[in-house]
């Protein structure tokens, strides 16, 4: 198969990172001096069976090496401890909070890239013009500002038109289907806004100089002289060329849509993953802040892992 | 913008060009956007200096109502302890920048010394290095910043340290590309043939070559630097004991300054970041564009090649 | 007198970055008849590339054209791109220098030729890839060769598709600038051959532009010498070689290595001149060996000096004294 040692290196480092991330994780949490980071069990308002059985779950009395081979069998098993916070399994706030998290997330970024994209299409497409100076000041102003502090402007702004906080309107007693996703989105607007305005400039940015930088390639030269219509050749030639460079900028601001994501879940009470890392720390509630943060790293790699393969699907030249 | 035409005659590379140490203060002089930002940064920067000095108000000094509203006095209003925000912002701006300034260089030194001893020693080292960093690079920084602050305890130092230890990937890699491209250079290679040692080298030539973009990377660290400091004390992780300008955001987030209607407590302190962010941006940006010879001609753009009647010889004549 | 192609007083400005404008082409005129093959020689920098994309609008946002290009009599430039763009390809086609990528990377060579051939309706479907795998063979690539991305292929078979892209909608000019710089000896003359025996078989005329003599001696009928943007000297290549009547031929001439002549190279000292100020006199001057009084204070107008030859020296209107 073309290409498949790429595919297979790729692969091999997602898997070698996350492995780093766990190791990472449990050196934190485990190798940290004093117990009250790194005694799992030391769950408030559990039994003393409860605190008992954890400490043997995950092997708290044993060598920090068996320690390790320990969190990980037990990972494997789904099972990442206790809350402190809600004496809940750990895995199973996860998984809620990740299934909230994504929605507004995707949301939010799918709008980013969309208009993200067009504009610094327009902007390269215009160089040189007011247009072009407006919307590179335009972008570079979104993505100057503070998420939180954005979530914030938005929050006095549109305050009594969108809803401010949470997910969903606890008033709302016994809804249809049809009138939970409309309250769900209603809520969704603000935080997911927020997080669109600012990676929006980011975006811009890095289509506007993909763009750029393709449009100076002599191909684009070529497509002009064989008689080609400009928008003929941005459409055909230079936007699929851009997709490239765009594709391995977009991966790279996956870091940054995590860090805007917990900020905009915090300021906008969101009950994501962003929010429950906020919660953790504010609470000390150590397993749940290994474990959110796990989930992240992991999320990130594997994202990164899905952008590196889509390049290596829309460019020929990998195969070497 | 880049030069598009090279001087006839003058092949780059051929001998070192004059010291480019001056480039910062080029760029700023003649791209508009690098000298707003350098102006903004440059106020920024006097005004959290001299804040002891210049400051209308006491730091901890309760000079009216709670989040009292703006008035000629105190144009920018109180905070929720009755402290003046213009007193506030200055002494705030004070400690991020020391935290934008000092963790962009611990991530200048890590990431200029791995840079430089990848670039310059190639191999083995490289690879290793450039494995290690790209390691670094997969593992988002921020969550990574929260987790190690949390566990570490809240301090100025942790704070900066934390930052500075995972902002330095950026510079490490652009730093070990422009080492590659000077190593290979005619007067490097003639300085090895005449038997100058590794340090010498180094210190002479490469040093002076890659300092230009050495200092571009820097300028676009610090303001992300910033960006994650206000990013961490909003989240509660700050130094408790100092007031940063993201603490001033935290604070007012947290005291119910949106549902009491003061809106002078969070628009200013982030707008006060916003414009520090934004002025390292267009400096350093301004810096690359100068710097990168591959920014080239569009072959496409809505205008088109201008005609003119004809004429003679020179645009002048008729 | 009806030439395929007549460029008439073309003037190229590019504006500068720091402000000022860079004079690129100063009033270069051209004709070409049909099956005629015209080289435009010069060193890098001396406007010859600008000039042939100029005659084909495909100049960049910070160019500023004057001139006519009159196509079998029409003038293509008239209104810029709108009336140039109809003739591109069907008219008028070029081929780039071997190591640009004059290709798209992303897609393959098949697909950019059957481009073409729609674009301008020659042919669709598997018309246009029956069409396209004929062209490949003309210019001697495997038909099946086509369905590969550039980057399979080598510089030479690169040019080769080029090529044959060009030729897609049966021009009548083809351009070819640089075409057999950055490409190994033994390919440059594969492709010149190449190039030969096709605008022999189409009847193409063909304007070459180069910097490399030996391939205009092998090629061309005709010559065309730029130096700082205009041209200095024209006339039939041989004439050019025997008897040349400006010192920058001469010189350019001698220059070049000749395997069997016992002459050592001469190369010109100093540099060209800048372009982005009005000049005084003779452009040549400065690094002309038989320049007098007259050179540094006027400038020489290409003028007659023999029967199809013209030049731009004062050394022409001083009788005994040429060359």
């Amino acid at each position: 198969m073309r290409g498949a040692d790429y595919v297979i290196k790729r692969v091999a480092f997602a898997v070698i990172t996350v492995f780093i991330a766990l190791v990472l994780n449990f050196a934190l949490f485990r190798l940290a001096p004093g117990s009250a980071v790194t005694n799992l069990s030391r769950v408030p308002h559990a039994t003393p069976e409860t605190k008992h059985a954890i400490a043997k779950q995950f092997g708290l009395d044993k060598s920090k090496g068996e320690q390790f081979v320990i969190y990980l069998k037990q990972l494997a098993r789904g099972n990442m401890g206790i809350s402190f916070e809600n004496s809940q399994p750990v895995s199973k706030n996860l998984r809620t909070a990740l299934s909230n998290t994504l929605p507004m997330v995707g949301l939010g970024t799918l709008f980013a890239i969309v208009f993200g994209t067009l504009t610094g299409v327009i902007a390269a497409w215009r160089r040189g013009t007011t247009t072009e100076h407006v919307t590179i000041a335009t972008a570079l102003g979104f993505y100057a500002m503070p998420t939180h502090w954005l979530a914030l402007m938005l929050v006095i702004i549109f305050a009594g038109v969108f809803p401010s906080g949470g997910m969903v309107d606890d008033f709302l007693i016994d809804p249809t289907w049809f009138q939970h996703v409309k309250d769900v989105l209603y809520h969704m607007t603000l935080p997911a806004s927020t997080l669109a305005l600012v990676l929006y400039g980011e975006y811009t940015l890095i289509v506007r100089s993909a763009m750029l930088e393709t449009l100076g390639e002599d191909y684009i030269l070529t497509a002009r002289a064989k008689g080609l219509k400009p928008r003929a050749i941005v459409r055909k030639h230079a936007l699929r060329n851009a997709l490239l460079p765009i594709t391995t900028l977009i991966a790279i601001s996956l870091g940054y849509i995590v860090a805007g994501s917990i900020l905009v879940e915090t300021v906008f009470s969101w009950p994501g993953i962003g929010r429950a890392v906020y919660q953790a720390v504010l609470q000390r509630d150590y397993p749940m802040l290994q474990g959110a943060f796990l989930v992240l790293v992991l999320s990130v790699v594997f994202f990164n892992l899905v952008a590196d393969l889509l390049y290596f699907k829309l460019d020929p030249r990998i195969a070497e | 913008m880049s030069l598009l035409l090279q001087e006839p005659g003058l092949l780059a590379g051929d001998r070192p060009a004059r010291s480019r140490t001056g480039l910062l203060w080029d760029v700023i002089k003649n791209q508009p956007s690098a000298t707003i930002g350098a102006v903004i940064l440059g106020i920024f920067i006097v005004l959290a200096v001299l804040a002891p000095v210049l400051a209308p108000y006491g730091l901890h000094e309760q000079v009216g109502p709670v989040y009292g509203h703006p008035s000629w006095a105190h144009p920018l209003g109180l905070d929720d302890g009755g402290i003046d925000m213009v007193t506030l912002l200055m002494w705030g701006a004070r400690i991020s920048l020391v935290v934008g300034f000092a963790a962009t260089f611990v991530s200048m030194v890590i990431g200029g010394t791995v840079g430089l001893v990848s670039g310059y020693f190639g191999g083995r080292t490289d690879t290793v290095l450039m494995r290690i960093t790209d390691y670094f690079l997969a593992i988002p920084d921020v969550p990574l910043m929260i987790v190690v602050a949390a566990i570490w305890g809240p301090s100025l130092f942790h704070i900066i340290v934390v930052i500075g230890v995972l902002l330095w990937t950026g510079t490490a890699r652009v730093v070990r590309a422009q080492v590659m491209s000077v190593r290979e250079r005619a007067y490097v290679k003639r300085a090895r043939s005449l038997g100058a040692g590794d340090l010498r080298i180094i210190l002479r030539h490469v040093l002076p070559q890659i300092s230009p973009i050495l200092i571009a990377s820097t300028v676009l660290t610090i303001a992300v630097a910033i960006f994650d400091e206000t990013a961490l004390a909003f989240l509660g992780l700050g130094d408790p004991s100092r007031i940063s300008l993201g603490k001033i955001i935290e604070n007012a987030f947290q005291r119910t300054a949106i549902s009491s209607g003061a809106w002078w407590a969070i628009v200013p302190p982030g707008a006060a970041v916003a414009l520090l962010i934004l002025s390292c941006s267009m400096i350093g940006r301004a810096m690359e564009d100068a710097l990168n010879p591959r920014l080239r001609v569009s072959h496409l753009s809505a205008k088109g090649f201008r005609l003119r009647p004809l004429v003679g010889r020179g645009p002048d004549a008729v | 007198m009806s030439s395929l192609l007549e460029l008439e007083e073309l003037n190229v400005w590019f504006d500068l970055p720091r402000g000022g404008t860079l004079h690129a082409v100063q009033g270069v005129s051209l004709t070409l008849d049909r099956g005629e093959r015209l080289g435009l020689v010069g060193e890098s920098g001396s406007g010859k590339s600008t000039t042939v994309l100029g005659l084909l609008g495909l100049l960049p946002p910070t160019a500023t054209l004057s001139g006519r290009c009159l196509l079998n009599g029409v003038d293509i430039l008239a209104e810029g791109e709108e009336t140039v763009r109809p003739h591109r390809w069907v008219d008028l086609a070029i081929v780039f220098q071997g190591a640009m990528n004059a290709l798209n990377p992303v897609q393959t060579v098949s697909s950019q030729i059957v481009e073409a051939l729609e674009l301008h309706g020659l042919a669709t479907g598997r018309q246009a890839k029956a069409r396209v795998g004929e062209l490949l063979e003309s210019v001697g690539i495997p038909r099946d060769r086509g369905d590969r991305f550039p980057h399979e292929f080598s510089g030479g078979m690169r040019q080769r598709a080029a090529i044959a892209m060009a030729l897609a909608c049966n021009p009548s000019v083809l351009v070819a600038d640089e075409p057999t710089t950055a490409l190994d000896v033994m390919v440059q003359a594969q492709i010149l051959e190449l190039l030969d025996a096709l605008c022999r078989d189409f009847g193409l005329a063909l304007l070459l532009v180069t910097h490399d003599l030996p391939v205009v001696a092998q090629l061309c009928d005709r010559a065309a010498v730029m130096y700082a943007g205009e041209i200095v000297e024209q006339g039939p290549v041989e004439e050019l070689f025997h008897d040349p009547r400006h010192p920058y031929t001469r010189l350019l001439f001698a220059a070049t290595p000749d395997l069997y002549g016992e002459g050592v190279p001469v190369s010109i000292p100093g540099t060209p001149p800048r372009l982005d100020r009005t000049l005084e006199g003779c452009p040549f001057h400065t690094r002309c060996d038989r320049s007098f009084s007259r050179c540094k204070d006027e400038r020489p107008v290409l003028r007659e000096v023999a029967g199809g030859r013209s030049a731009a020296c004062h050394l022409n209107d001083v009788p005994a004294e040429v060359a």
